[in-house]
């Protein structure tokens, strides 16, 4: 007996250890690549030097061989985030729409795009280690990577893609971070910066509630400091006052204690900064604690799973988009959204094996980044990565079928890296559970970086 | 102090604690029977409650076939999910733990089965039922609310202060558990049968107790309690999801700790204890708020060193 309960004792702590090693985040190395600066019509020195192209391990101005352009990916397709798969589904079908009407004109080359994935289960190691692979130590295996999803994933593999001068483009997440101009090989997609999220909710309770107070929940990591220190910035110099501030730890969804100390502060306005789970499970918190308060949730947050799950409690909440949301009954007979329809299920109604929701609206988020892609090679001055690269560095003011009215992309070389600078605010109507639009376009193209700490960009 | 704010966070506490104990009482149940600390308890919980979802849902498929009923009441579907799973335990006991688990064989043969069992019956649930987050009805009165499948909580006001029907219903549902094990165990002849096995599995054998039947039963038991706490725990946070158990059985293996392995009603203070010291961490030590994991583990750090057999736990005496 005495020494079965050692054995268990021990069981418990190699446990215990897992997890924890589990929840433990790695530190990157900080240091990078080299280039700096530059905008569009720029010289042909000033060009190499931003993309440091003499430092590449592999030759960025090589035209691309024969007639297939291929990408790669990395991606949760399993575990928690499993879910995220669904943004893949999208692009897929745009591409293979693509190739079916002949391919797309890359530099004056006709290309077909093939692709090819893996699962990372979010974890940002095996992220690195999914892209060395598909990508090669020689930088030969795949032209670009393209939408990797999470922060900490694209960050993990930056360094590796900047030293071989490896396109990683659409990066699928809203972080701030990818204005850094040390790192020219990687771009952002067309989610709103976070900072943008902060700004925009400031904008809102400056007309609407000007003596507001707010509570603000976050993730205690880089997403979570973006909210806290974009919003601190953003109400300098107003009457709206951050009187609360709860963290919650990164992947927990229990955030009822925070909440109820949120509720207690006084706030009149809660800045709902929590991801995944946290989101909705903060809103029924919010709900059982009676606390009256205008409501923002992060973009993170717009999804049919996360909001259905908070159901009446996210009555009225808050957010920002600048793409149609497919649940919405008003773009049912949208010319674009059929399309987009007709599309995923003429092309991907079965995408690794999952069953398919045309109203989740990451796969039209998939589909328009796709969209933007093909835009952005068709305009390509040559079949090169660096005109790939620089092609999507200078978006101008181009737009795709499911971004709303007026919603247009702009980029301009490592000086605003930001796609999606304009957007509409939204409002959830619970009971029709589907958020409503709200404002006109609101445009903040070219304002990232000076609505923005720079220590967060550059971190 | 402000009173009704540290009221508050009790109530929070209140509520996880219902959880984490009755999880702590499952792994109680399969410790005293057999020694072991069943690492795989919280996924068979996950699968369970994904498996109770799966009956409250329309049109559920069991790997393309159709072998569920679907569209059940959710009190309904939690009864069959507890009644299958405590089926499914006593067959895991029987087919995949006991050809590696005795006296004769090393204790890293029935560690490893285990481990493979975590991460096997999390793929088996996801693959099986859904790899998604999913809304999981209230088996307590809720309020119906356009837009959401699950309803919203009813609450009493006292004072200030609201309490949930989900807060009530956790706390009801671990003391009848409480109360069934208690009848079960000091006033029926199998209760007898498993005291007996779990205090000398010997003398119970040459006595003529069926002390292989008594394991089954004891692995059955904490299946199915695992089945009811996780479809309670997944109700009150509003969804099932592959990662839900996942912190739950930390808790629980703290509470168990804290309380000792063969204690149940250490296993309710246990869980009690540490959910109340997770809240007023996230409450009032702000600095923790972001490692509130720390405060399990601190306290079974602590409970080791000053007293190995946990609040409750007996101290075993050999004698030489």
């Amino acid at each position: 007996m005495k020494r079965t309960r050692t054995r268990g004792l021990l069981a418990l702590l190699a446990v215990l250890t897992l997890l924890a090693g589990a929840c433990s985040s790695r530190d990157d190395d900080d240091s990078g690549g080299t280039g700096g600066g530059g905008g569009d019509g720029e010289t042909e020195e000033e060009v190499a030097d931003t993309y440091h192209v003499e430092d590449c391990t592999s030759d960025p101005t090589a035209e691309i061989e024969g007639d297939t352009l291929k990408v790669v990916s990395s991606y949760p397709q399993s575990g928690l985030t499993g879910a995220f798969a669904e943004i893949a589904r999208g692009w897929a079908t745009r591409f293979d729409e693509a190739n079916a009407n002949g391919g797309v004109d890359f530099g004056g080359t006709t290309v077909q795009i093939e692709y090819e994935d893996a699962d990372d289960e979010y974890n940002p190691q095996q992220t690195a280690s999914n892209i060395e692979e598909l990508v090669g130590a020689d930088g030969n295996g795949a032209f670009a990577v393209f939408s990797v999803v999470g922060t900490a994933n694209n960050i993990n593999i930056r360094d590796f893609l900047d030293e071989r001068c490896v396109p990683n483009v659409f990066a699928a997440t809203g972080s701030v971070a990818w204005g850094n101009p040390d790192y020219p090989w990687l771009i952002g997609s067309s989610l709103s910066p976070y900072t943008l999220e902060a700004q925009a909710f400031a904008d809102y309770l400056e007309e609407n509630d000007p003596d507001a107070k707010v509570g603000m929940l976050r993730q205690s990591d880089e997403f979570g400091a973006t909210y806290e220190e974009g919003f601190r910035q953003a109400i300098e110099g107003t009457d709206i006052e951050l009187v609360a501030v709860e963290e919650y730890p990164v992947g927990s969804d229990q955030v009822g204690s925070q909440v109820t100390s949120l509720a207690a502060s006084g706030a009149d306005a809660f800045f709902n900064g929590g991801t995944l789970l946290a989101c909705p499970n903060a809103l029924t918190a919010k709900q059982a604690e009676g606390w009256e308060a205008t409501t923002w949730v992060s973009g993170t947050c717009i999804s049919k799973t996360l909001m259905g799950i908070a159901g009446a409690a996210g009555a009225d909440v808050l957010s920002l988009t600048n793409l149609k949301d497919p649940l919405n009954p008003e773009y049912a007979e949208d010319p674009a959204m059929t399309e987009f329809f007709a599309a995923v299920q003429e092309y991907q109604p079965n995408f690794k094996g999952r069953e398919l929701d045309l109203e989740n609206a990451i796969i039209a988020y998939g589909y328009a980044q796709a969209d933007l892609f093909i835009q952005a090679l068709e305009a390509a001055e040559a079949p090169t990565r660096l005109a790939m690269m620089q092609s999507i560095r200078n978006l101008d003011g181009i737009t795709t079928p499911l971004a709303h009215e007026g919603i247009t992309f702009t980029t301009s070389g490592t000086e605003d890296s930001y796609m999606g600078e304009s957007f509409v605010l939204v409002q959830y109507d619970a009971a029709a559970a589907h958020f409503n639009e709200i404002s006109d376009v609101i445009d903040f193209e070219g304002q990232t970086a000076d609505l923005t700490p720079e220590e967060l960009i550059t971190a | 102090m402000d009173v009704d704010l540290f009221l508050r966070f009790l109530l929070n506490g209140i509520g996880n604690g219902a959880v984490y104990g009755a999880m702590a009482m499952a792994l109680v149940l399969i410790f005293r029977t057999t020694g072991l600390l069943n690492l795989a308890q919280g996924e068979m919980a996950l699968f369970s409650t994904y498996m109770g979802w799966g009956l409250t849902a329309t049109g559920m498929t069991f790997f393309g076939l159709q072998v569920l009923p679907g569209d059940l009441p959710v009190g309904l579907a939690i009864a069959i999910s507890v009644l299958i799973s405590a089926a499914l335990g006593a067959l895991i006991e029987r087919v995949l733990i006991r050809p590696v688990h005795g006296p004769d064989k090393s204790p890293l043969n029935v560690l490893i089965v285990m481990l493979g069992l975590f991460l096997g019956l999390n793929a088996l649930a996801q693959l099986a039922f859904s790899d998604d987050a999913e809304p999981m009805p209230k088996p307590w009165p809720s309020k119906p609310s356009a837009g959401s499948p699950t309803g919203s909580n009813r609450y009493w006001q006292v004072g200030d202060l609201r309490i949930q029907s989900s807060t009530v219903a956790l706390v009801i549902m671990l003391a009848i558990v409480c109360f069934g094990l208690y009848v079960l165990f000091q006033r029926t002849k199998v209760g007898l049968k498993l005291r007996a096995v779990a205090s000398n599995p010997e003398s119970a054998r040459l006595v003529g107790i069926n002390s292989s039947r008594m394991l089954m039963l004891g692995w059955a038991m904490a299946a199915g309690l695992g089945a009811l706490a996780g479809c309670f725990v997944a109700a009150d946070r509003g969804s099932v999801n592959p990662g839900l158990m996942a912190v739950v059985l930390v808790y629980a293996f703290s509470a168990a700790a804290l309380g000792g392995f063969d204690s149940p009603l250490g296993a309710v203070v246990g869980g009690m204890v540490v959910a109340i010291a997770e809240a007023m961490t996230v409450g009032y030590v702000k600095s923790l708020s972001t490692i509130e994991l720390v405060v399990p583990f601190a306290l079974i750090l602590l409970v080791l060193l000053v007293r190995p057999t946990g609040l409750f736990g007996k101290k075993v005496v050999e004698r030489v």
